[in-house]
């Protein structure tokens, strides 16, 4: 379990500034969802912490220690929006869990353990020789949560993972997030546009605006007693809102 | 390579041009092979005596100036003709692949400068430089070689470039990077192997380029020198002989022609046939017969039209969309029955491949050439739509029916500005002038409230966010006076916020107009912020039909899953989300009895014998279920599934 913090952080793709200045703590063990719009910098900040964009300015964190983002074997581990894209459709999803976990075990200990963390994420270990084309888009997404955790990551970032999914089968990924970081105590930065969704896994939000982080504490609090407008404006454009109002009375 | 490929390539054969040129380039290849042994004695038998003879029987084409027989000359030439040309290509290729893939490996700065050398290089024709490199290399077949692979390799360069920054742009590249995996070892793993298919395509098709140019060479000299011959060099000694004997230089021509096509018909078969992909969907049920009223249960004739009094916009009966397959044809939409009434907005519910997208499509008469549709009656403001089209349908479609897609960046031409081409609707279909079009332009930009519409007018797509692209995209729909508008997952693709604005301006306009809405979604807590009935598909068919209101007391199991798998504001956090146990419906086998069986939790053996007819139920709905019953007494109103059907809540989705 670690901690992973932000510090002062800022992204600039050329003119125009991504990310701008964020502080944001991922406290050890547990789960912060991140909520904004498309542009509002939240993806880019997710970039940044796991080494694929390089910050312009201010430090990225694990433990006070500044993130390793070279090398094998890789501290935080991310999982992909569109599982249609995250998995190489050329390579069984054995193989691509494989290539994650840290090298210097032999290749029995790596088929175990593949066939360890596909049961963890509840897929029949039978299936690791199959191809991602062969998969639903909900098996994707689970077979990337496997890969993350492969890497035996002291932090996870998800992105928007539920996003491209059907309503029906997010709820079965939601879970599944619950429980994996129930069991393995990972700390986790959960990466929203809706705030429903956010609000069952998180544990502290942080609300993204223009590259800014506008609003955060703890998920009770921000979502009950929104501070910020944009909170506001965001609580009142859940998806069912009304459902969920009318049924109320 | 695995079995999908491999697949592909089998496919690739069973095309009759695919299997000629695969043909065509087998014998070639053995030829070359074993060609030059039981020939070359004769193709060098000097006959002294027969010197620049015509076609004979014991010569067919004649002989050359030293009584050696063409045919067999031209055989005895395969091997090094074909052997030179590969080895041209296999420089190309290698050449290109190095620079190609230099960018990725050095990095931006140095693959910049690879990148622009290969930019400068590609610029001069491919045959000035094949006679640059001749130059250089100096005449004979090894500079032929160096200098036709050097001059295929700059395409062949940007090809892998710009294969390659298409493949890594992904996310699985992404995630072999935060994994630690080294470049280049991402670059053997998975970007060769993506990229490799049209890489052979195109190295096939350029094997047939270097044939030819190596023809060209040793035609003009440049190439294979003597006492080696190739067909270039055959040529150019038949020319010299034209007058005497044509077909000393015909028949070395006709083998490059034979060859050359061979190799470029394979590469072009090879591209069509993986460029193609296989229709996705349900295919036709075990009945072999297309026509709905064969099916196990077709719904009850009643509902829709009976009650249909002057105000109905949409008249939908036993709608049946199939397309062709190879496995017999696939139909995503079996059996659709239903109508909407003025101002009435309907939604239809249901998980990808529930058919939902289809029956908008069919109904916008927008199903492609292959697809079939088939229907009762498919009435729009009473216009039957199942006539072949013709100008009068189109223009009652264009200005009565407005359709706003999922993705609001690819429905504008992105080199028009948009007042451009909202006008052009209005310029088409009520032949207003120029002026009147673009003002009436400005003034819809207005109605779906984009601000500073006049200047917003002038500006091209880009210069558009996503939610002010829906906008545009929905006041081109009301450039006529549309009577429906069928929006296909009109908010997907947006931010929630946006989302909410999007709803809420299709709402305004239908209360102001009165026009009717077709609302197509996956997500039920989208749809009940805007529609009053509610469709449930599954499987292509409709399972429930139902006020949104009553969404609570739904009597279709899968309904109230739909609902309870949404998550909101208030679901309680110390329990696990409620899911739909199961995946839908396996495109290969749609059972004889209800679709929604296997991930049901009241089936019983009624329902796997007898597929459930669509009925209207006392309670008002209309609903395909044996077990059709409200909530039981002690399910929460608010959230049926989540305690009376406590079953699918409790197990995960395994499958």
């Amino acid at each position: 379990m670690s901690e992973l913090s932000f510090e002062d952080v800022s992204v600039r793709y050329g003119r125009l500034t991504a990310v701008d200045g964020v502080t944001l703590r991922v406290p050890a063990g547990r789960v912060v969802g991140l909520v904004g719009e498309s542009g509002s910098g939240k993806s880019t900040l997710a970039r940044a912490a796991v080494g694929l964009v390089a910050p312009s300015g201010g430090r990225i964190l694990l433990d006070g220690e500044p993130v390793r983002a070279r090398g094998r074997h890789r501290p935080l581990q991310m999982v992909f929006q569109d599982p249609y894209s995250s998995l190489d459709p050329r390579m069984t999803i054995g193989e691509s869990i494989t290539e994650a976990i840290p090298p210097g075990t032999s290749r029995a200990q790596r088929r175990a353990e593949v066939a360890r963390l596909l049961e963890l994420v509840h897929l029949d270990p039978g299936r690791a020789a199959s191809y991602p084309g062969q998969l639903s888009g909900g098996q994707r997404q689970r077979v990337a949560l496997a890969r993350a955790i492969a890497g035996r990551p002291r932090v996870v970032i998800a992105d928007e993972i539920t996003s491209a999914l059907d309503v029906s089968i997010q709820g079965a990924i939601l879970n599944l997030v619950r429980e994996l970081q129930r069991e393995l105590g990972l700390s986790i930065l959960f990466i929203s546009h809706n705030l429903a969704v956010v609000r069952y896994v998180a544990d502290d939000v942080a609300i993204m605006l223009r590259g800014r982080v506008v609003e955060q504490g703890p998920a009770a609090r921000v979502l009950h007693e929104p501070g910020h407008e944009y909170t506001r404006a965001l609580l009142d454009a859940v998806p069912g809102h009304r459902l969920t109002a009318r049924s109320a009375t | 390579m695995n079995r999908r490929t491999a697949h592909r390539w089998l496919r690739v054969l069973r095309t009759p041009m695919g299997r000629t040129a695969a043909v065509l380039v087998l014998i070639v290849l053995a030829l070359a092979v074993v060609g030059p042994s039981p020939w070359n004695a004769r193709a060098d038998a000097v006959d002294t005596a027969n010197i620049l003879a015509g076609p004979s029987a014991e010569h067919w084409a004649g002989t050359d100036n030293l009584g050696r027989d063409i045919v067999f000359r031209v055989l005895a030439a395969t091997r090094l003709s074909i052997g030179l040309a590969l080895a041209a290509t296999a420089v190309a290729v290698l050449a290109g692949l190095l620079l190609g893939t230099a960018p990725w490996l050095l990095g931006r700065r140095a693959g910049r400068l690879v990148t622009g050398v290969v930019q400068i290089a590609i610029a001069f024709p491919g045959l000035l430089l094949a006679l640059f490199f001749a130059v250089v290399f100096g005449v004979g077949a090894t500079g032929a070689v160096l200098a036709i692979g050097l001059a295929g390799a700059p395409t062949f360069a940007r090809l892998v470039q710009t294969l390659l920054a298409g493949v890594a742009s992904r996310d699985f590249v992404a995630a072999a990077q935060v994994a630690g995996v080294g470049r280049f070892r991402i670059l053997l793993r998975h970007l060769l192997p993506n990229i490799a298919e049209p890489l052979v395509v195109n190295a096939t098709i350029g094997a047939g380029g270097a044939l030819l140019g190596f023809a060209g060479l040793s035609f003009l000299g440049l190439g294979v020198q003597a006492p080696a011959y190739d067909w270039g060099r055959l040529m150019f000694d038949g020319i010299g002989v034209m007058y005497v004997n044509p077909a000393a230089a015909i028949a070395p021509a006709l083998a490059v022609l034979l060859a050359g096509l061979a190799l470029n018909l394979l590469g072009e078969s090879v591209a069509k046939g993986f460029g193609m992909d296989a229709l996705v969907g349900l295919p036709a049920s075990v009945n072999p017969s297309p026509a709905a009223p064969a099916a196990p249960a077709p719904p009850a004739p009643e509902s829709a039209g009976d009650d249909a009094s002057g105000d109905v916009v949409l008249d939908v009966r036993d709608l049946t969309v199939s397309f062709p397959a190879a496995r017999g044809p696939i139909r995503p939409v079996r059996g659709v029955t239903f109508a909407i009434r003025r101002g009435e907005a309907v939604a239809v519910v249901g998980e990808s491949g529930s058919g939902k997208s289809v029956t908008a499509l069919a109904v916008s008469r927008l199903i492609d050439a292959a697809g079939r549709v088939d229907a009762e009656r498919l009435h729009l403001l009473g216009t039957d739509l199942r006539e072949p089209d013709s100008a009068v349908q189109r223009r009652m479609l264009g200005s009565s029916l407005a359709m706003v897609f999922q993705d609001p960046a690819s429905s504008f031409n992105p080199t028009q500005r948009i007042g451009r081409q909202l006008a052009e609707t209005s310029r088409h279909h009520h032949d207003l002038g120029r002026r009147a079009a673009f003002a009436r332009a400005v003034d819809r930009l207005r109605a779906v409230r984009i601000t500073d519409p006049e200047r917003r007018a002038r500006q091209y797509p880009h210069e558009f966010s996503g939610g002010m692209r829906q906008r545009a995209m929905i006041g081109m729909g009301l450039m006529g006076s549309p009577a429906l508008i069928v929006a296909d997952e009109p908010t997907t693709a947006l931010d929630v916020t946006v989302q909410r604005q999007i709803l809420e301006l299709l709402t305004a306009i239908r209360t102001a107009d009165d026009v009717a809405l077709l609302l197509i979604s996956h997500d039920v807590g989208v749809v009940s912020e805007v529609c009053d009935r509610v469709l449930v598909m599954y499987a292509g068919r409709i399972v429930e039909d139902l006020p949104t209101d009553r969404l609570g007391a739904a009597l279709h199991p899968y309904t109230r899953a739909l609902t309870a798998a949404v998550p909101r504001m208030d679901s309680p956090l110390d329990r696990p989300l409620p899911v739909i146990p199961g995946r839908p419906l396996d495109p290969a086998d749609v059972p004889v009895g209800c679709a929604y069986a296997d991930r049901c939790p009241l089936v019983s053996e009624r329902c796997r014998a007898e597929d459930p007819p669509l009925e209207r139920h006392p309670s008002g709905h209309r609903v395909a279920c044996w077990h059709a019953r409200p909530p039981l007494a002690g399910e929460r109103h608010d959230d049926p599934a989540r305690d009376g059907a406590a079953e699918p809540a409790s197990v995960v989705e395994t499958s």
